[in-house]
């Protein structure tokens, strides 16, 4: 993990070149990786802000992908470990979290196969909601 | 295709679904049921109007735009998938043109996000799920099971012939 000390005006404008590169450094990320961290013990997470995919300025944290390497996985079909993430992250997506890409696997899974499959492209959802999702 | 991770998937399947046989989605979830602001009552996002449509056709998705012209990249690689295995035939409901739909379909499932894929009633997931199942070849058995042939096992045998 890493920190982001830099504060106010600063660290908005880190957030966005961060987030640029596809990073997570702002609130919403943090709080993702910090649910995640706690409701999974993952040993690998990846939190990525994506919202630059989607047509929002970068560092909107509206979008994400996570990639989760759990042992808690094991045994549970894909549905399931889904809806373990949803449940560590129920309080983000009932508020600004308006889309999340989950990989689920356990540490055999991603240590036979650490490739995430790539993101499709944003067509603009987000830009014919009349309301959030 | 792995018969262990078949046994697994149904395993998954059978797991949430309730002691009647039925999907735990349709169990209580707490808030969705009658009334207020949540898709209840008799509206289009009611328990019952979900149940109906989701029960209209082997294969229900609910997406953003339609298949012609998806509005969300996730739902348009939900349309491609299909597509891919020869899927042209299903029901399609454009949750932006209807807010309680929207929610509803929501609450019916548990399941906090669009796009959303029902096969013979029974929620499968949204397009990291659907992805999966195509990639490992579940997606093929699933649909053997609705009668479907996929256009894929058509394409492996021509490349057979070649």
């Amino acid at each position: 993990s890493f920190s982001c000390p830099m504060p106010g005006p600063l660290l908005a404008a880190a957030g966005r070149g961060l987030s640029a590169m596809g990073g997570g450094c702002g609130p919403l990320a943090s709080a993702i990786r910090s649910k995640l961290a706690a409701a999974l013990q993952p040993t690998h997470l990846q939190v990525l802000d994506e919202s630059w995919r989607h047509g929002g300025p970068p560092g909107a944290e509206s979008h994400f992908s996570v990639v989760v390497v759990s042992e808690r996985f094991a045994g549970l079909a894909p549905l399931q470990r889904h809806r373990l993430v949803h449940a560590a992250l129920r309080a983000e997506l009932a508020g600004p979290l308006h889309a999340l890409a989950i990989v689920a696997r356990t540490p055999q899974q991603w240590e036979s196969d650490p490739h995430v499959p790539a993101r499709p492209p944003c067509l603009g959802g987000s830009k014919h909601d009349q309301r959030r999702d | 295709m792995s018969r262990v991770v078949w046994a697994a998937w149904r395993l998954g399947v059978a797991a949430v679904r309730g002691p009647a046989g039925r999907p735990l989605s349709q169990a209580t979830t707490g808030g969705a049921e009658e009334g207020g602001a949540e898709g209840g009552g008799s509206g289009s996002g009611s328990r019952e109007a979900v149940e109906r449509l989701v029960r209209a056709h082997p294969v229900v998705v609910f997406m953003k735009g339609s298949p012609a012209q998806p509005l969300c990249g996730f739902s348009s690689a939900v349309v491609q998938i299909l597509r891919l295995h020869g899927v042209e035939d299903y029901n399609a409901h454009d949750v932006l043109q209807d807010p309680d739909l929207r929610q509803g379909i929501k609450n019916y499932s548990n399941w906090p996000t669009i796009p959303q894929v029902y096969l013979n009633g029974e929620f499968v997931g949204g397009c990291d799920i659907l992805l999966q199942m195509h990639q490992n070849g579940d997606l093929v058995e699933e649909l053997k099971k609705l009668g479907i042939r996929s256009a894929l096992l058509d394409a492996e045998k021509d490349q057979d012939k070649k």
